[in-house]
């Protein structure tokens, strides 16, 4: 176990490395500057190429690429992301703005999802066929099937013209106003939560199908054990490691990936700071966000990979 | 080529300039000028669709940053919040302008005081002025060259001011009144000049409370202010949400109760129908044009000819009727805005490319100039466009509706906006491009200035001899029937030649609760966000 946790460990190193490298060379690669934008303003404002090259030394962009990827890199090995060309602000001082919020919205929308996939999916499954199997599928078809983002809109729209209400559009942490947290979050939550949920169900409920039809669980019918006992005892908990995975994958995309839902419900989280800094190429931001959400999800995938063993007992990490 | 200065009727006009202005005290903007008496306290909630990069108006130019820092601040001159385009004092409380036209003595106000308690004098403006006008290393002005005419600037008291010139300038006080360029203490520029981006002191109605990037920007009730009795407000707060039905809907719940910069006709029209009369809506023009910049040096628009067959197959009179609904584009109008003192008169207008009234004869003279350019069966072109739905992807699609009536054939390519810029601005990777022209007030220098020769504005990398000569002298002339003359002379220069291709002008609409009192909307978005008048009749 210990062996392979530090494999995977060091495996971290060389994706690391290759996520870094790519993102450099990518961003590098797409037309547009951060100087013409910023000196630029709202429509193509008077600039002095002068003041243009001025910034261009100031911001450091003016070095060769081996010079700006070394000191990116050698700043990454002392925990220095670097500053943002774009506000002059550290880039971790800027994620930790960002952070909480987006790690709150990962985690309740799991927890939603989780607590309504599981039995969704484990019920559909028990009642295939039948008409709770349909309701369940024909909801979850529906999660998966319409934009997350949409279902923000629909629910904004519904609240502001029906009620003359709309969600907060200041986060506030959970510690400092429970009620206000609530009512900020509880939207973004329940739209998100709804496909990450409509997913989870169809794993579930697919899992749990496979597994339903082994021999070992035919035994068990055989033996006379209670559907209960079979169902949650048996044949959950072998189904669990699809979902499992499917979970740690979603969580991970959950706290980079919500661009589109953070815009809706004005989130200020770390999905809409990373596409922000892509389109204003403020390179140290993008490539210490994706470096950051990149180890996490590695992280998250080893830590899938270490509850396997919760799961399945017979799965020895070597 | 050498500058002329402008001399006819210089004197003159000159001298009465002097005596009219001697007499001017220039009076805290007319706050008294409401009907209705205002009211103290309350929050001023707002939403604005972006962050700035940076806090310094120096050395930024969208409506993010001012909008967000301009109540913290003073100015030297500023519009006058009532009566667009007046300019009226705010640090300065009277001026004088001497006969030779190059002396500009400012007399700065008593009382005023920064935020840190230390008092704003000559020195302060004069340390701001010397940092945009002669930028120290490592410093950026984004605005110096708009003030080349200033020789010096000299603080011979702590209450005066003057500015000294090389040649007389037009456009000077209106300059001077640039929302942009806020005073800040020597002390601190002295320090670091580059303060500023990241810190606020400044000796405005509001002082700085709080900033959360990508959230919200709070101002608070400066209580030692220097006019009496203001700001109304106890503080305003800005929730910065870039999605504009996001903003939109803030307004409809509640949420926010003004959004300074503009809203699309159907969020409007969607607003008014939910709030009936708890809304007040004003819309005004804007200075703002959304034209389409050509590329002079490329194949096939290095020929006049096929210049002037895109200009003409545009529709500009059909087009403001369809996209007003849509997109706010409405005005059409040459290159100052039409209803501005400086717009060309309607029948002058009329008679150039693309302004003819009757759009089949245009379309037929297009068709015709294709052909005789070795074009008779059409071209296909490329329209670079910013990815931006509202106005720019709905003004291109109707372009390119248009044009296809004359056999052009336009993809509509849509670049996000760090490639927009870079193609139009840097590299002149375009045939077409999408190309606004926004600017603070309508003052021929502002809008004027991209037309001239080597002028990073210029994308069309035009050079011609004529408007370089134009603009300079029209830059140098004081007496405005003179001035217009010239600035009509370049725009028919420019609109002749199909240098560029103006589309429409924009309105603009500023929807807020009624509540919020004593705010007007002028042209620009970038000005009169001081808020120093506003108040609200209720929380």
């Amino acid at each position: 176990m210990r062996t392979y946790v530090a494999k995977r460990l060091l495996l971290i190193i060389p994706t690391l490395l290759g996520v870094a490298s790519l993102v450099f060379v990518i961003m590098r690669v797409i037309p547009g500057d951060v100087t013409l934008l910023i000196l630029g303003g709202d429509q193509a404002g008077r600039i002095d190429p002068a003041q243009i090259a001025a910034m261009k030394r100031r911001l450091g962009i003016d070095q060769p690429l081996l010079v700006q990827f070394g000191t990116w890199l050698w700043g990454v090995l002392r925990f220095d992301f670097g500053t943002s060309l774009w506000s002059g602000r550290p880039v971790v001082e800027e994620l930790l703005i960002r952070l909480p919020l987006s790690l709150e919205l990962a985690f309740a929308a799991t927890l939603v999802s989780v607590l309504i996939a599981i039995p969704c999916g484990m019920l559909s499954a028990v009642r295939q066929d039948t008409w709770v199997d349909y309701v369940i599928r024909v909801i979850s078809i529906g999660g998966l099937a319409i934009p997350s983002f949409w279902v923000g809109i629909l629910c904004i729209l519904f609240l502001v013209i029906y009620f003359g209400w709309g969600p907060p559009l200041e986060y506030t942490p959970p510690w400092v106003d429970p009620w206000a947290n609530f009512q900020q979050m509880v939207w973004p939550v329940v739209t998100v939560g709804y496909r990450y949920a409509a997913v989870t169900t169809r794993m579930t409920r697919s899992t749990v199908l496979e597994v339903l039809r082994e021999d070992y669980i035919r035994t068990a019918w055989a033996k006379g054990l209670r559907e209960r006992a079979i169902v949650v005892r048996h044949a959950l908990k072998n189904a669990m490691l699809p979902v499992i995975t499917l979970i740690g994958t979603e969580f991970a995309f959950l706290i980079g990936g919500l661009v589109v839902t953070e815009t809706v419900f004005t989130l200020n989280g770390v999905g809409r700071f990373v596409v922000d800094a892509v389109a204003r190429r403020d390179y140290p931001v993008v490539q210490a966000l994706v470096f950051l959400i990149a180890f996490g999800f590695v992280i998250v995938n080893l830590l899938v990979d270490l509850t396997y063993a919760w799961f399945d007992p017979r799965i020895r990490y070597r | 080529m050498a500058p002329r200065i402008q001399r006819h009727g210089l004197a003159v006009t000159l001298a009465a300039l002097a005596v009219l202005v001697a007499s001017v005290v220039a009076a805290t903007p007319a706050a008294a000028r409401a009907a209705e008496t205002g009211r103290r306290g309350g929050v001023l909630l707002a939403v604005i669709g972006a962050d700035p990069p940076s806090l310094d108006p120096h050395q930024e130019s969208t409506f993010a940053n001012i909008q967000l820092v301009a109540p913290l601040y003073s100015t030297l001159l500023q519009i006058d919040p009532y009566g667009y385009p007046k300019i009226v004092g705010d640090a300065a409380s009277e001026w004088k302008i001497a006969p030779d036209g190059i002396t500009y003595t400012f007399k700065i106000r008593h009382g005023i005081r920064f935020h840190d308690g230390s008092p704003l004098t000559a020195a302060d403006v004069k340390a701001t002025y010397d940092k945009i006008v002669s930028p120290p290393a490592g410093v950026l002005s984004i605005r110096k060259n708009a003030y080349t005419e200033v020789a010096s600037i000299e603080a011979p008291d702590p209450s005066t001011v003057v500015f000294r010139l090389t040649f007389p300038s037009a456009s000077l006080l209106n300059n001077l009144a640039s929302p942009w360029n806020v005073i800040y203490p020597k002390t601190y520029l002295d320090k670091d000049p580059n303060y500023f981006k990241t810190n606020v002191m400044g000796s405005g109605p509001f002082k700085f409370k709080a900033y959360t990037r990508g959230a919200t920007f709070e101002g608070v009730r400066n209580p030692d202010y220097f006019v009496k009795d203001r700001p109304y407000l106890d503080g305003y707060k800005f929730f910065i949400s870039p999605e504009t039905s996001v903003r939109a809907a803030a307004i409809r719940s509640g949420r926010a109760y003004i959004e300074f910069r503009d809203l699309p006709n159907a969020e409007v029209e969607a607003i008014k129908k939910q709030l009936g009369d708890k809304i007040v809506v004003q819309t005004t023009p804007m200075t703002g044009q959304f034209g389409i910049a050509i590329n002079n040096a490329a194949k096939p628009f290095n020929d006049v000819r096929v210049r002037k067959a895109v200009t003409l197959g545009l529709d500009r009179y059909t087009a403001g009727k369809v996209l007003y609904g849509i997109t706010g584009l409405k005005l059409v109008g040459g290159l100052m805005r039409p209803g501005s003192e400086w717009a060309m008169p309607e029948a002058e207008l009329q008679k150039l490319p693309g302004f003819w009234t009757d759009a089949e004869k245009s379309r037929t003279e297009a068709k015709r100039l294709l052909a005789e350019a070795g074009y008779p069966n059409g071209l296909k072109v490329v329209l670079k466009n910013r990815n931006v739905k509202l106005p720019y992807q709905d003004f291109a699609v109707f372009a390119i509706q248009e044009w296809r009536r004359i056999g052009i054939e336009a993809e509509n390519r849509p670049l996000e906006t760090a490639a927009w810029f870079n193609d139009g601005q840097n590299t002149g990777n375009f045939e077409l491009i999408i190309a606004p022209t926004v600017e603070f007030m309508d003052d021929p220098d502002q809008f004027l200035g991209r037309y001239v020769t080597g002028s990073t504005q210029n994308w069309g990398r035009y050079s011609d001899p004529r408007l370089d000569d134009l603009f300079s002298r029209q830059a140098r002339t004081l007496e405005p029937a003179e001035r217009q003359k010239l600035v009509n002379e370049l725009q028919k220069v420019v609109l002749e030649n199909a240098y560029y291709m103006p589309g429409l002008w924009w309105m603009r609409n500023v929807v807020h609760w009624a509540k919020v009192k004593n705010y007007v909307a002028q042209p620009s978005h970038y000005t009169n966000q001081k808020l120093q008048d506003v108040w609200l009749s209720e929380d």
